[in-house]
Protein backbone atom coordinates (compact mmCIF):
# COMPACT_ATOMS: atom_id res chain seq x y z
CA UNK A 1 0.00 0.00 0.00
CA UNK A 2 1.40 2.76 -1.12
CA UNK A 3 1.35 6.53 0.47
CA UNK A 4 -1.79 8.60 -0.41
CA UNK A 5 -2.09 12.22 -0.77
CA UNK A 6 -5.27 14.70 -0.40
CA UNK A 7 -5.43 17.54 -0.75
CA UNK A 8 -8.13 20.06 0.40
CA UNK A 9 -8.55 23.23 -0.63
CA UNK A 10 -10.57 26.46 0.22
CA UNK A 11 -10.63 30.40 -0.47
CA UNK A 12 -7.76 30.96 1.59
CA UNK A 13 -6.14 27.50 2.65
CA UNK A 14 -7.13 28.56 6.24
CA UNK A 15 -10.25 26.76 7.57
CA UNK A 16 -8.99 23.33 5.19
CA UNK A 17 -6.09 23.22 7.19
CA UNK A 18 -7.91 22.82 10.73
CA UNK A 19 -9.73 20.26 8.99
CA UNK A 20 -6.33 18.78 7.76
CA UNK A 21 -4.88 18.67 11.35
CA UNK A 22 -8.18 16.60 12.11
CA UNK A 23 -7.63 14.05 9.79
CA UNK A 24 -4.27 13.36 10.24
CA UNK A 25 -5.39 12.91 13.70
CA UNK A 26 -7.93 10.39 12.29
CA UNK A 27 -5.20 8.69 9.80
CA UNK A 28 -2.91 8.06 12.73
CA UNK A 29 -5.33 6.31 14.51
CA UNK A 30 -7.04 4.51 11.20
CA UNK A 31 -3.14 3.72 10.73
CA UNK A 32 -3.48 4.88 7.11
CA UNK A 33 0.17 5.98 5.23
CA UNK A 34 -1.45 9.34 3.99
CA UNK A 35 -0.14 12.82 3.20
CA UNK A 36 -3.13 16.18 3.69
CA UNK A 37 -2.18 19.15 3.38
CA UNK A 38 -4.31 22.45 2.20
CA UNK A 39 -4.25 24.93 -0.17
CA UNK A 40 -6.23 28.10 -1.24
CA UNK A 41 -8.49 28.47 -4.88
CA UNK A 42 -5.69 30.25 -6.21
CA UNK A 43 -2.67 27.93 -4.97
CA UNK A 44 -4.39 25.08 -6.60
CA UNK A 45 -2.66 25.14 -10.10
CA UNK A 46 0.82 25.26 -8.54
CA UNK A 47 0.26 22.69 -6.20
CA UNK A 48 -1.11 20.31 -8.58
CA UNK A 49 1.86 21.17 -10.92
CA UNK A 50 4.27 20.41 -8.24
CA UNK A 51 3.48 17.46 -5.86
CA UNK A 52 1.88 14.17 -5.93
CA UNK A 53 -1.83 14.46 -5.54
CA UNK A 54 -4.64 11.20 -5.14
CA UNK A 55 -7.11 13.38 -4.54
CA UNK A 56 -9.14 16.61 -3.88
CA UNK A 57 -11.29 17.61 -1.61
CA UNK A 58 -13.05 21.05 -1.96
CA UNK A 59 -14.54 22.95 1.47
CA UNK A 60 -17.98 23.57 0.91
CA UNK A 61 -17.81 27.13 0.38
CA UNK A 62 -16.20 27.04 -2.81
CA UNK A 63 -18.25 24.09 -4.24
CA UNK A 64 -18.59 26.02 -7.21
CA UNK A 65 -15.17 25.78 -8.49
CA UNK A 66 -16.44 21.62 -8.34
CA UNK A 67 -16.67 21.73 -12.59
CA UNK A 68 -13.80 24.00 -13.71
CA UNK A 69 -11.29 22.18 -11.02
CA UNK A 70 -12.77 18.12 -11.95
CA UNK A 71 -11.82 19.94 -15.97
CA UNK A 72 -8.14 20.15 -14.87
CA UNK A 73 -7.60 16.91 -13.29
CA UNK A 74 -9.72 14.71 -16.12
CA UNK A 75 -6.59 14.08 -18.06
CA UNK A 76 -4.71 13.04 -14.18
CA UNK A 77 -7.33 11.16 -13.56
CA UNK A 78 -7.66 12.14 -9.87
CA UNK A 79 -11.03 12.05 -8.37
CA UNK A 80 -12.78 15.11 -6.56
CA UNK A 81 -15.27 15.68 -3.76
CA UNK A 82 -17.16 18.34 -2.45
CA UNK A 83 -16.55 17.83 2.13
CA UNK A 84 -19.98 17.26 3.44
CA UNK A 85 -20.87 20.75 4.94
CA UNK A 86 -21.89 19.29 8.14
CA UNK A 87 -18.74 17.30 8.34
CA UNK A 88 -16.90 20.15 7.55
CA UNK A 89 -18.29 22.23 10.40
CA UNK A 90 -18.19 19.50 12.71
CA UNK A 91 -14.47 19.42 11.85
CA UNK A 92 -14.87 16.05 11.57
CA UNK A 93 -11.37 14.51 10.19
CA UNK A 94 -12.23 10.90 10.47
CA UNK A 95 -15.32 11.12 8.56
CA UNK A 96 -13.36 13.16 5.55
CA UNK A 97 -10.80 10.93 5.90
CA UNK A 98 -12.77 8.07 4.88
CA UNK A 99 -14.72 10.05 2.42
CA UNK A 100 -11.30 10.66 0.46
CA UNK A 101 -10.66 6.99 0.60
CA UNK A 102 -14.04 6.13 -0.51
CA UNK A 103 -13.16 8.55 -3.62
CA UNK A 104 -9.63 6.69 -4.08
CA UNK A 105 -11.29 3.32 -4.19
CA UNK A 106 -11.26 2.09 -0.81
CA UNK A 107 -8.44 0.40 0.39
CA UNK B 1 -46.21 25.22 0.62
CA UNK B 2 -46.36 27.80 -2.00
CA UNK B 3 -44.42 30.08 0.09
CA UNK B 4 -41.37 27.29 0.92
CA UNK B 5 -41.04 26.59 -2.89
CA UNK B 6 -40.87 30.11 -3.41
CA UNK B 7 -38.18 30.74 -1.21
CA UNK B 8 -35.86 27.68 -2.39
CA UNK B 9 -36.81 29.33 -5.65
CA UNK B 10 -35.23 32.75 -4.54
CA UNK B 11 -32.62 30.63 -2.87
CA UNK B 12 -31.28 28.45 -5.92
CA UNK B 13 -31.44 31.80 -8.19
CA UNK B 14 -29.16 34.25 -6.44
CA UNK B 15 -26.73 31.05 -6.01
CA UNK B 16 -26.39 30.56 -9.68
CA UNK B 17 -26.27 34.06 -10.55
CA UNK B 18 -23.76 34.94 -7.78
CA UNK B 19 -21.50 32.16 -8.63
CA UNK B 20 -21.52 32.93 -12.27
CA UNK B 21 -20.45 36.29 -11.31
CA UNK B 22 -17.58 34.60 -8.97
CA UNK B 23 -16.73 32.23 -11.50
CA UNK B 24 -16.40 34.88 -14.89
CA UNK B 25 -12.81 34.32 -15.53
CA UNK B 26 -11.23 38.17 -15.54
CA UNK B 27 -13.05 38.51 -11.75
CA UNK B 28 -11.61 35.45 -10.95
CA UNK B 29 -7.96 35.76 -11.95
CA UNK B 30 -8.79 39.50 -10.55
CA UNK B 31 -9.34 37.79 -7.27
CA UNK B 32 -6.45 35.33 -7.73
CA UNK B 33 -3.68 38.12 -8.57
CA UNK B 34 -5.15 39.95 -5.28
CA UNK B 35 -4.05 36.76 -3.60
CA UNK B 36 -0.74 36.62 -5.17
CA UNK B 37 0.43 40.22 -3.88
CA UNK B 38 -1.56 40.90 -0.96
CA UNK B 39 1.91 40.54 1.34
CA UNK B 40 3.45 43.44 -0.46
CA UNK B 41 0.03 45.90 0.82
CA UNK B 42 0.08 44.16 4.34
CA UNK B 43 4.26 44.72 4.19
CA UNK B 44 3.41 48.35 3.57
CA UNK B 45 0.92 48.68 6.12
CA UNK B 46 3.86 47.35 8.13
CA UNK B 47 6.32 49.94 7.13
CA UNK B 48 3.35 52.65 7.80
CA UNK B 49 2.93 51.75 11.37
CA UNK B 50 6.76 51.16 11.70
CA UNK B 51 7.30 55.10 10.21
CA UNK B 52 4.08 56.93 11.32
CA UNK B 53 3.32 55.22 14.99
CA UNK B 54 6.65 53.82 16.34
CA UNK B 55 9.43 55.87 15.21
CA UNK B 56 7.18 59.19 16.40
CA UNK B 57 7.30 57.24 20.11
CA UNK B 58 10.98 58.35 20.89
CA UNK B 59 12.29 60.80 17.75
CA UNK B 60 11.84 63.70 16.31
CA UNK B 61 12.44 66.49 13.69
CA UNK B 62 15.39 65.67 11.33
CA UNK B 63 16.50 62.25 12.91
CA UNK B 64 13.03 61.18 12.46
CA UNK B 65 12.69 62.37 9.09
CA UNK B 66 16.11 59.87 8.60
CA UNK B 67 14.62 56.87 10.13
CA UNK B 68 11.40 57.35 8.44
CA UNK B 69 13.05 57.13 4.89
CA UNK B 70 13.09 53.54 5.77
CA UNK B 71 9.52 53.49 5.84
CA UNK B 72 9.18 55.91 2.35
CA UNK B 73 11.77 52.98 0.83
CA UNK B 74 8.79 50.51 1.49
CA UNK B 75 6.17 52.35 0.35
CA UNK B 76 7.77 52.83 -3.02
CA UNK B 77 7.89 49.27 -3.80
CA UNK B 78 4.72 48.59 -2.57
CA UNK B 79 1.87 51.01 -2.79
CA UNK B 80 3.91 53.28 -5.33
CA UNK B 81 3.98 50.53 -7.88
CA UNK B 82 0.65 49.03 -7.09
CA UNK B 83 -0.59 49.31 -10.50
CA UNK B 84 2.97 48.24 -12.07
CA UNK B 85 2.72 45.22 -9.99
CA UNK B 86 -0.76 43.84 -10.87
CA UNK B 87 -0.39 44.40 -14.50
CA UNK B 88 1.65 41.72 -14.84
CA UNK B 89 0.31 39.05 -12.19
CA UNK B 90 -3.18 39.63 -13.60
CA UNK B 91 -2.25 38.53 -16.86
CA UNK B 92 -0.15 35.78 -15.60
CA UNK B 93 -3.09 34.51 -13.78
CA UNK B 94 -5.60 35.08 -16.46
CA UNK B 95 -3.53 32.97 -18.58
CA UNK B 96 -3.70 30.74 -15.85
CA UNK B 97 -7.02 30.35 -15.55
CA UNK B 98 -7.17 29.98 -19.63
CA UNK B 99 -4.89 26.87 -19.04
CA UNK B 100 -2.65 29.06 -21.63
CA UNK B 101 1.08 27.17 -20.78
CA UNK B 102 3.07 30.15 -21.18
CA UNK B 103 1.89 32.26 -18.50
CA UNK B 104 4.91 33.99 -18.21
CA UNK B 105 4.53 35.63 -21.66
CA UNK B 106 1.44 36.51 -21.18
CA UNK B 107 2.48 38.43 -18.10
CA UNK B 108 5.37 40.06 -19.92
CA UNK B 109 3.22 41.09 -22.95
CA UNK B 110 0.99 42.88 -19.85
CA UNK B 111 3.67 44.65 -18.36
CA UNK B 112 4.85 46.05 -21.70
CA UNK B 113 1.27 47.05 -22.36
CA UNK B 114 1.08 49.06 -19.48
CA UNK B 115 4.18 50.71 -19.41
CA UNK B 116 3.02 51.67 -22.83
CA UNK B 117 0.24 53.32 -22.30
CA UNK B 118 2.26 55.64 -19.96
CA UNK B 119 2.16 59.38 -21.15
CA UNK B 120 5.19 60.33 -22.51
CA UNK B 121 5.72 63.38 -21.07
CA UNK B 122 4.83 64.64 -17.13
CA UNK B 123 4.38 67.32 -15.06
CA UNK B 124 6.70 67.77 -12.33
CA UNK B 125 7.26 69.78 -9.35
CA UNK B 126 11.16 70.21 -8.81
CA UNK B 127 12.57 70.11 -5.14
CA UNK B 128 12.47 73.58 -3.61
CA UNK B 129 11.03 75.01 -6.79
CA UNK B 130 7.78 76.47 -7.41
CA UNK B 131 6.41 76.03 -10.70
CA UNK B 132 5.75 72.59 -12.20
CA UNK B 133 7.98 71.80 -15.29
CA UNK B 134 7.25 69.10 -18.13
CA UNK B 135 9.89 66.38 -18.31
CA UNK B 136 10.04 63.22 -20.22
CA UNK B 137 12.02 59.80 -19.33
CA UNK B 138 9.90 59.45 -16.47
CA UNK B 139 7.33 56.70 -14.93
CA UNK B 140 5.14 58.66 -12.39
CA UNK B 141 3.95 57.04 -9.21
CA UNK B 142 0.91 57.81 -9.63
CA UNK B 143 0.45 56.25 -12.40
CA UNK B 144 2.19 53.39 -11.63
CA UNK B 145 1.31 52.94 -8.11
CA UNK B 146 -2.59 52.83 -6.41
CA UNK B 147 -4.32 55.65 -8.19
CA UNK B 148 -2.78 53.62 -11.42
CA UNK B 149 -4.28 50.50 -10.02
CA UNK B 150 -7.26 49.95 -12.24
CA UNK B 151 -5.44 51.03 -15.16
CA UNK B 152 -3.03 48.21 -14.33
CA UNK B 153 -5.71 45.48 -13.81
CA UNK B 154 -7.45 46.74 -17.39
CA UNK B 155 -4.78 46.87 -19.55
CA UNK B 156 -3.21 43.84 -18.18
CA UNK B 157 -6.56 41.68 -18.61
CA UNK B 158 -6.73 43.26 -22.15
CA UNK B 159 -3.17 42.87 -23.13
CA UNK B 160 -2.98 39.27 -21.57
CA UNK B 161 -6.46 38.14 -23.10
CA UNK B 162 -5.20 39.32 -26.78
CA UNK B 163 -2.09 37.53 -26.62
CA UNK B 164 -3.32 34.68 -25.64
CA UNK B 165 -6.39 34.76 -28.22
CA UNK B 166 -4.11 35.90 -30.99
CA UNK B 167 -1.21 32.89 -30.10
CA UNK B 168 -3.92 30.34 -30.16
CA UNK B 169 -4.35 31.38 -33.89
CA UNK B 170 -2.47 28.39 -35.81
CA UNK B 171 -2.28 30.82 -39.24
CA UNK B 172 0.13 33.75 -38.02
CA UNK B 173 2.67 31.02 -36.19
CA UNK B 174 6.08 31.23 -37.74
CA UNK B 175 6.80 27.66 -38.60
CA UNK B 176 10.08 26.91 -39.21
CA UNK B 177 9.40 23.51 -40.46
CA UNK B 178 10.93 20.36 -38.62
CA UNK B 179 14.68 20.78 -38.23
CA UNK B 180 15.11 23.67 -36.16
CA UNK B 181 14.76 22.48 -32.88
CA UNK B 182 11.63 22.65 -30.83
CA UNK B 183 13.32 25.19 -28.74
CA UNK B 184 13.90 27.51 -31.10
CA UNK B 185 10.41 27.62 -32.92
CA UNK B 186 8.75 28.10 -29.14
CA UNK B 187 10.75 31.55 -29.12
CA UNK B 188 9.24 32.40 -32.36
CA UNK B 189 5.74 30.98 -31.22
CA UNK B 190 4.77 34.23 -29.43
CA UNK B 191 6.75 36.65 -31.59
CA UNK B 192 3.90 38.08 -33.63
CA UNK B 193 0.69 38.18 -31.12
CA UNK B 194 3.34 40.39 -29.21
CA UNK B 195 3.68 42.69 -31.82
CA UNK B 196 0.41 43.02 -32.52
CA UNK B 197 -0.78 43.93 -28.92
CA UNK B 198 1.56 46.26 -27.86
CA UNK B 199 1.40 47.71 -31.33
CA UNK B 200 -2.30 47.90 -30.72
CA UNK B 201 -1.52 49.43 -27.63
CA UNK B 202 0.63 51.69 -28.69
CA UNK B 203 -1.15 53.08 -31.63
CA UNK B 204 -3.83 54.03 -29.54
CA UNK B 205 -2.13 55.37 -26.91
CA UNK B 206 -0.43 57.90 -29.56
CA UNK B 207 -3.78 58.82 -31.22
CA UNK B 208 -4.92 59.82 -27.54
CA UNK B 209 -1.41 61.63 -26.72
CA UNK B 210 -0.73 63.28 -30.38
CA UNK B 211 -4.80 64.28 -31.01
CA UNK B 212 -6.23 64.39 -27.72
CA UNK B 213 -3.68 65.45 -25.12
CA UNK B 214 -4.41 62.73 -23.12
CA UNK B 215 -3.65 58.98 -21.81
CA UNK B 216 -5.39 55.47 -21.43
CA UNK B 217 -4.34 55.79 -17.52
CA UNK B 218 -6.43 59.44 -17.45
CA UNK B 219 -9.47 57.70 -19.06
CA UNK B 220 -9.26 54.99 -17.55
CA UNK B 221 -8.99 56.41 -14.05
CA UNK B 222 -11.51 59.04 -14.38
CA UNK B 223 -14.27 56.96 -15.92
CA UNK B 224 -13.85 54.11 -14.97
CA UNK B 225 -12.40 53.50 -11.38
CA UNK B 226 -13.41 56.73 -10.05
CA UNK B 227 -17.35 56.00 -10.66
CA UNK B 228 -17.50 52.55 -9.33
CA UNK B 229 -15.35 53.52 -6.60
CA UNK B 230 -17.45 56.30 -5.26
CA UNK B 231 -20.43 54.05 -5.92
CA UNK B 232 -18.99 50.80 -4.24
CA UNK B 233 -17.45 52.31 -1.22
CA UNK B 234 -20.45 55.11 -0.51
CA UNK B 235 -22.59 53.64 2.90
CA UNK B 236 -25.01 52.82 0.85
CA UNK B 237 -23.38 50.65 -2.29
CA UNK B 238 -20.86 49.73 0.11
CA UNK B 239 -23.59 48.31 2.70
CA UNK B 240 -25.65 46.82 0.25
CA UNK B 241 -22.94 44.76 -1.96
CA UNK B 242 -21.48 43.60 1.32
CA UNK B 243 -24.84 41.80 2.84
CA UNK B 244 -25.88 40.94 -0.42
CA UNK B 245 -22.74 38.27 -0.02
CA UNK B 246 -22.73 37.79 3.80
CA UNK B 247 -26.28 36.28 2.33
CA UNK B 248 -24.58 34.21 0.01
CA UNK B 249 -22.26 32.62 2.81
CA UNK B 250 -25.80 32.00 4.65
CA UNK B 251 -26.47 29.93 1.62
CA UNK B 252 -23.33 27.60 1.81
CA UNK B 253 -21.26 30.08 -0.58
CA UNK B 254 -18.32 31.83 0.30
CA UNK B 255 -18.79 35.73 0.73
CA UNK B 256 -15.55 36.66 -1.25
CA UNK B 257 -17.71 35.33 -4.85
CA UNK B 258 -19.39 38.59 -4.47
CA UNK B 259 -17.03 41.13 -1.88
CA UNK B 260 -13.92 39.88 -3.35
CA UNK B 261 -15.11 40.81 -7.03
CA UNK B 262 -17.13 43.35 -6.61
CA UNK B 263 -15.93 45.36 -3.55
CA UNK B 264 -12.05 44.46 -2.99
CA UNK B 265 -10.64 45.82 -5.73
CA UNK B 266 -12.16 49.36 -4.81
CA UNK B 267 -11.83 49.30 -1.21
CA UNK B 268 -8.09 48.21 -1.39
CA UNK B 269 -7.83 51.51 -3.18
CA UNK B 270 -9.54 53.64 -0.42
CA UNK B 271 -7.18 51.22 1.88
CA UNK B 272 -4.07 52.43 -0.04
CA UNK B 273 -4.97 55.84 -0.40
CA UNK B 274 -5.05 56.35 3.32
CA UNK B 275 -2.28 54.22 3.66
CA UNK B 276 -0.45 56.31 1.32
CA UNK B 277 -1.71 59.90 2.80
CA UNK B 278 -1.03 58.51 6.50
CA UNK B 279 2.52 57.84 5.54
CA UNK B 280 3.15 61.32 4.29
CA UNK B 281 1.22 63.05 6.81
CA UNK B 282 -1.37 64.50 4.59
CA UNK B 283 -5.44 64.41 5.27
CA UNK B 284 -6.52 60.85 5.15
CA UNK B 285 -9.41 60.64 2.79
CA UNK B 286 -11.92 57.58 3.57
CA UNK B 287 -13.97 56.17 6.08
CA UNK B 288 -14.65 52.58 4.44
CA UNK B 289 -11.64 50.67 3.48
CA UNK B 290 -11.09 47.20 3.09
CA UNK B 291 -9.30 47.04 6.88
CA UNK B 292 -12.37 49.32 7.83
CA UNK B 293 -14.97 46.28 6.79
CA UNK B 294 -12.38 43.47 8.11
CA UNK B 295 -12.24 45.32 11.53
CA UNK B 296 -15.43 46.20 11.81
CA UNK B 297 -17.74 44.35 10.06
CA UNK B 298 -16.37 40.88 10.51
CA UNK B 299 -15.39 40.35 14.34
CA UNK B 300 -14.41 36.86 14.23
CA UNK B 301 -15.03 36.29 10.93
CA UNK B 302 -17.86 36.84 8.48
CA UNK B 303 -21.35 37.56 10.08
CA UNK B 304 -18.86 38.75 13.45
CA UNK B 305 -19.91 35.48 14.89
CA UNK B 306 -17.67 35.78 17.77
CA UNK B 307 -20.81 37.81 19.02
CA UNK B 308 -23.05 34.36 17.98
CA UNK B 309 -20.41 32.40 20.17
CA UNK B 310 -20.31 34.56 23.52
CA UNK B 311 -24.16 34.34 23.22
CA UNK B 312 -24.28 30.80 23.11
CA UNK B 313 -21.92 30.35 25.75
CA UNK B 314 -23.77 32.36 28.08
CA UNK B 315 -27.11 31.88 27.40
CA UNK B 316 -27.62 28.34 25.54
CA UNK B 317 -28.19 25.33 26.99
CA UNK B 318 -28.78 23.17 23.79
CA UNK B 319 -25.49 20.83 24.18
CA UNK B 320 -24.60 21.01 20.35
CA UNK B 321 -24.56 24.45 20.03
CA UNK B 322 -21.99 24.71 23.13
CA UNK B 323 -20.03 22.02 21.19
CA UNK B 324 -19.92 23.55 18.20
CA UNK B 325 -19.12 26.81 20.28
CA UNK B 326 -16.05 24.93 21.77
CA UNK B 327 -14.92 23.99 18.82
CA UNK B 328 -14.99 27.34 17.05
CA UNK B 329 -13.76 30.12 19.84
CA UNK B 330 -10.19 29.74 18.51
CA UNK B 331 -9.93 29.49 14.94
CA UNK B 332 -12.94 32.25 15.47
CA UNK B 333 -10.54 34.47 17.28
CA UNK B 334 -8.36 34.55 13.95
CA UNK B 335 -11.64 35.89 12.34
CA UNK B 336 -12.38 32.28 10.99
CA UNK B 337 -15.31 31.32 11.43
CA UNK B 338 -16.47 28.08 8.87
CA UNK B 339 -16.98 25.81 11.82
CA UNK B 340 -19.92 28.22 13.10
CA UNK B 341 -21.13 28.43 9.57
CA UNK B 342 -21.42 25.15 8.82
CA UNK B 343 -21.52 23.32 12.06
CA UNK B 344 -23.70 25.65 13.76
CA UNK B 345 -25.26 25.80 11.47
CA UNK B 346 -25.90 29.15 9.90
CA UNK B 347 -25.71 27.92 6.54
CA UNK B 348 -29.81 27.54 5.80
CA UNK B 349 -30.64 28.69 9.16
CA UNK B 350 -33.05 31.48 8.56
CA UNK B 351 -33.28 32.42 12.33
CA UNK B 352 -29.68 33.14 12.44
CA UNK B 353 -29.67 34.14 8.97
CA UNK B 354 -31.08 37.33 10.16
CA UNK B 355 -27.95 38.46 12.68
CA UNK B 356 -25.67 36.92 10.34
CA UNK B 357 -26.39 39.15 8.34
CA UNK B 358 -27.33 42.41 10.04
CA UNK B 359 -24.95 42.67 13.03
CA UNK B 360 -22.21 43.69 10.71
CA UNK B 361 -24.29 46.29 9.43
CA UNK B 362 -25.37 47.42 12.46
CA UNK B 363 -21.58 47.55 13.96
CA UNK B 364 -20.49 49.41 10.59
CA UNK B 365 -22.91 51.79 11.26
CA UNK B 366 -21.75 52.21 14.61
CA UNK B 367 -18.00 52.48 13.48
CA UNK B 368 -19.05 54.87 10.60
CA UNK B 369 -20.72 57.05 12.43
CA UNK B 370 -18.02 57.02 15.50
CA UNK B 371 -15.53 57.91 12.72
CA UNK B 372 -17.17 60.66 11.18
CA UNK B 373 -18.18 62.43 14.80
CA UNK B 374 -14.37 62.38 15.33
CA UNK B 375 -14.35 59.60 17.97
CA UNK B 376 -11.77 57.23 16.78
CA UNK B 377 -9.36 58.00 13.80
CA UNK B 378 -9.85 56.70 9.99
CA UNK B 379 -8.50 53.51 9.09
CA UNK B 380 -4.73 53.67 7.37
CA UNK B 381 -3.00 50.42 8.17
CA UNK B 382 -3.58 47.39 6.43
CA UNK B 383 -3.98 44.53 8.95
CA UNK B 384 -3.98 40.80 7.91
CA UNK B 385 -7.74 40.26 8.21
CA UNK B 386 -6.59 36.91 10.66
CA UNK B 387 -5.90 39.58 13.07
CA UNK B 388 -8.01 38.90 16.52
CA UNK B 389 -10.70 41.39 16.67
CA UNK B 390 -9.59 44.70 19.02
CA UNK B 391 -5.90 44.12 18.42
CA UNK B 392 -6.84 44.35 14.68
CA UNK B 393 -8.50 48.26 15.87
CA UNK B 394 -5.77 48.84 17.29
CA UNK B 395 -2.83 48.57 14.50
CA UNK B 396 -5.90 49.97 12.04
CA UNK B 397 -6.24 52.61 13.31
CA UNK B 398 -2.68 53.88 13.73
CA UNK B 399 -2.80 52.43 17.65
CA UNK B 400 -6.04 54.35 18.23
CA UNK B 401 -7.31 53.24 21.31
CA UNK B 402 -10.78 54.40 21.02
CA UNK B 403 -11.16 52.68 18.38
CA UNK B 404 -10.66 49.17 20.76
CA UNK B 405 -13.49 50.69 22.60
CA UNK B 406 -15.83 51.50 19.34
CA UNK B 407 -15.33 47.75 18.52
CA UNK B 408 -16.21 46.69 22.04
CA UNK B 409 -18.79 48.41 22.09
CA UNK B 410 -20.42 47.26 18.96
CA UNK B 411 -19.36 43.51 19.94
CA UNK B 412 -21.87 43.83 23.19
CA UNK B 413 -24.60 45.13 20.69
CA UNK B 414 -23.58 42.17 18.45
CA UNK B 415 -24.31 39.24 21.45
CA UNK B 416 -27.62 41.44 22.57
CA UNK B 417 -28.18 40.87 18.92
CA UNK B 418 -27.51 37.52 17.97
CA UNK B 419 -29.23 36.52 21.69
CA UNK B 420 -32.86 36.18 20.69
CA UNK B 421 -32.43 34.86 17.14
CA UNK B 422 -30.06 31.94 19.13
CA UNK B 423 -33.36 31.21 20.85
CA UNK B 424 -35.47 31.49 17.70
CA UNK B 425 -33.39 28.56 16.29
CA UNK B 426 -32.81 26.35 19.05
CA UNK B 427 -36.97 26.22 19.40
CA UNK B 428 -36.68 25.56 15.86
CA UNK B 429 -34.19 22.59 16.11
CA UNK B 430 -36.37 21.45 19.25
CA UNK B 431 -39.31 21.34 17.23
CA UNK B 432 -37.38 19.74 14.33
CA UNK B 433 -35.69 17.03 16.68
CA UNK B 434 -39.00 16.09 18.13
CA UNK B 435 -41.79 15.92 14.82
Amino acid sequence: MSTKNIMLCCVAGMSTSLLVNKMKKAATELEKDVVIFATSVSGFDQELASRQVDCVMLGPQVSYMEKDFKEKLKDKNIPLSVINMQDYGMMNGEKVLLQAYELMGGE
Amino acid sequence: MTNKSLWQKFIDRFTRISIKIGNQIHLRSLRDAFAMIMPLFILAGLGVLINNVFFPLFLKGTSLANFQTFGNLIVNGTLNIAGLIIAPVVGYCLARNRNYKNALGAAIVSLAGLIVVMPVTLQALPINGKKAVDISGFLSYSNIGVTGMFAGIIIGLIAAELFIKLSKIEKIKINLGENVPPAVSESFLTLIPTIAVISLLAIISAILFVGFHTDLIKLITTLIQEPLRRVNTSLPGFLLIYSVGNLLFGFGIHQAVINGTLLDPVLLINTNKNMQAFAAGDHVPYIITSVFRDTFGMMGGTGSTICLLVATFLFSRVKASREVTKLSIVPGIFNINEPVIYGYPIVFNIPLLIPFVLTPIISLLIAYYATVLGLMNKTVVLVPWTTPPLINGFLATGGDWRAVVVQLFSFIIGVLFYIPFMKISEQVLLKQNQA
